[in-house]
């Protein structure tokens, strides 16, 4: 029989606009996460910093590492205070982003996650995260921008999918 | 996951692979995601895709080629091993599409290799954009020139997100 994937747990869908959407009281029965949002900003036209944070966790935990390209150039960089990075904008698509989250539910390793980002008008970017911390995710909180005036637009949507092992 | 379609190139290859007519995708999945294994009867390493008819496809994408990185905006949209490639190898791409059935435009996020056993071969991630609000019905997959080799396969699937429920937005 067929092990089923991509079993649907929560969609968030805006219907007003908002600075951060929390998933919550996520089972703990399944082996990875994915997420899958399709969202723009309200506010700056190019709202960068698009964050997540896990169990409320927003302490100088996480570390990623990452490949971009603009359109001209290959691009690497790292950082060292959020899961994840990407970027918004208000002035352009809705974006497609997905993140599959690792062993989410095992609280004997670091969580990690690889992404895909995609903001056709500005960068194409593949990435890889760590979360230092051997706890279960029971929560994950994805955050607009760090400085509290761009917020996900009305439409924006927000899956979660678990997979089986 | 539900697999809606999987075209398999026969015999003398195909110049293209269509998942269903214009119209015919049901609208009933949240996203879709099209999984291709595809090789190109001549020398192009390059393919394309389309959404029903008409509009303007706009890209970005990031490319390794063994050698170096590098990023552009050329009209490609995934990658496919080409007649000069180890034999019987295939590219494998995998094509997101969110929200294909809403009302916004449509992007897609497309991570594309194309197989050979050398040192010269491609990987890309590119984000995509149709700028066409209507839900999307059909798509074709198109080499770069050429046809898709017999053999090639590609798999439509569709994608059904869980329903709205108690959640903390602030």
């Amino acid at each position: 029989m067929p092990t089923p994937t991509y079993i649907p747990l929560q969609t968030i869908t805006l219907g007003s606009s908002a600075s951060s959407v929390t998933f919550a009281s996520i089972p703990q029965t399944y082996r990875d996460l994915v997420l899958v949002m399709f969202s723009k900003s309200v506010g700056s036209p190019t709202a960068a910093n698009l964050k997540i944070w896990f169990n409320g966790d927003t302490g100088s935990n996480y570390s990623n590492l990452r490949m971009y390209g603009n359109g001209s150039s290959a691009l690497s960089g790292t950082g060292s205070t959020t899961f994840f990075e990407s970027w918004l904008d208000s002035t352009a698509e809705f974006t497609a982003t997905n993140i599959q989250i690792m062993d989410y539910s095992a609280a004997d390793k670091h969580k990690t996650a690889l992404t895909r980002a995609n903001l056709s008008s500005l960068q194409v970017q593949a990435s890889t995260h760590r979360w230092a911390s051997t706890s279960a995710i029971s929560s994950i909180e994805i955050e607009s921008s760090d400085n509290g005036t761009d917020l996900f637009a009305v439409g924006s949507t927000f899956s979660l999918y678990a997979i089986e092992a | 996951m539900q697999s809606i379609q999987t075209v398999t190139v026969g015999s003398g290859g195909a110049a293209s692979i269509e998942f269903m007519a214009v119209g015919e995708i049901p609208d009933t999945y949240t996203d879709l995601k099209v999984v291709v294994s595809g090789r190109c009867s001549t020398t192009d390493t390059t393919a394309t895709l389309a959404f029903n008819t008409g509009g303007t496809y706009t890209r970005r994408t990031l490319l390794g080629s063994g050698s170096a990185a590098s990023s552009n905006t050329s009209a490609v949209d995934f990658r496919i091993s080409q007649s000069g490639d180890t034999p019987s190898t295939f590219g494998n791409s995998e094509i997101y599409i969110p929200n294909y059935a809403g009302s916004t435009t449509k992007s897609y996020s497309v991570d594309s290799i194309n197989e050979n056993n050398a040192t010269a071969a491609f990987q890309a991630i590119t984000a995509g954009l149709w700028n066409q609000t209507a839900a999307i019905t059909s798509i074709v997959l198109t080499p770069g020139s050429g046809n898709f080799a017999e053999h090639s396969t590609a798999t439509l699937y569709g994608i059904l997100a869980g329903s709205d429920g108690t959640t903390t937005v602030t």
